[in-house]
């Protein structure tokens, strides 16, 4: 059969083939209509130690961010970002100590949402690692990189997605778990 | 404020703890934006002075190692 993952029809694969495949989706969750934050349960477990979410699709009701916490957790969250805007070559950053949460893993528009992180052994009795991304659909818009850890070893199975003002409508937030 | 919260397909209206979260949430996220905004600005600021000293584009350039 041809090299994975190129799959013709009626291929058995084996299972060492299916034990290469890296990202497992975990989870797909519709964001729904006019939502101020959206929860996603059972996205970590122990089956695996590394994931990668992805927000996609939809709509904001006005530009805005979007802030992740673990669990109930609302403290301990430590980060640093950095920007650039499409019009300047300057690049800004923030960084931050013993927050509430990580700012600004996600972004919305009046166009789209948009964002993407690593996140590192939630579920695992260790501190939790956190490295996202985003670019904004807007002319003189932002990209972004954020990188932190949350200063604790809970384990946590489901995160949050709160907008930092206005709400979002419609899009995907996927989970994938990558294999160990 | 009246919020919709999301847990995976049910949406509803937050509680007044999880709409008071939210809040807080929003105000510390303010106050960071805001901060950043007064370091862009200051840095604008101190570039114009420089300039303002004759100093070129190429020269505040080297100055700040861009």
């Amino acid at each position: 059969m041809a090299t994975p993952p190129v799959f013709t029809a009626g291929a058995v694969l084996t299972a060492a083939q299916m034990n290469g495949i890296g990202l497992w989706l975990v989870k797909s969750q519709t964001i729904g209509s006019a939502v101020s934050a959206v929860t996603v349960t059972d996205a970590f477990s122990a089956d695996y130690d590394n994931y990668f979410v992805t927000v996609n699709g939809g709509v904001a009701s006005t530009t805005n961010y979007g802030d992740m916490t673990l669990g109930s957790t609302a403290t301990g969250y430590y980060m640093s970002q950095n920007y650039m805007t499409y019009n300047s070559n300057t690049v800004g950053g923030i960084s931050r100590q013993n927050q509430t949460r990580w700012i600004a893993i996600t972004v919305g528009t009046t166009n789209v949402l948009n964002g993407q992180c690593w996140i590192h052994d939630p579920f695992n009795a260790k501190n939790t690692i956190v490295n996202a991304w985003y670019a904004q659909t807007l002319t003189t818009g932002e990209n972004s990189l954020v990188r932190g850890y949350l200063a604790d070893t809970t384990s946590y199975t489901a995160f949050t997605l709160t907008a930092s003002t206005g709400t979002w409508t419609g899009g995907e937030i996927r989970v994938y778990g990558m294999r160990n | 404020m009246a919020y919709k919260v999301q847990i995976d397909d049910i949406v509803r209206d937050a509680t007044p703890q999880e709409a008071a979260a939210i809040e807080a949430q929003r105000q510390a996220t303010a106050s960071a934006a805001a901060e950043a905004e007064a370091k862009a600005a200051a840095r604008e600021s101190a570039l114009a002075k420089l300039a303002a000293l004759g100093l070129t584009d190429a020269e505040i350039a080297a100055l700040l190692g861009v």
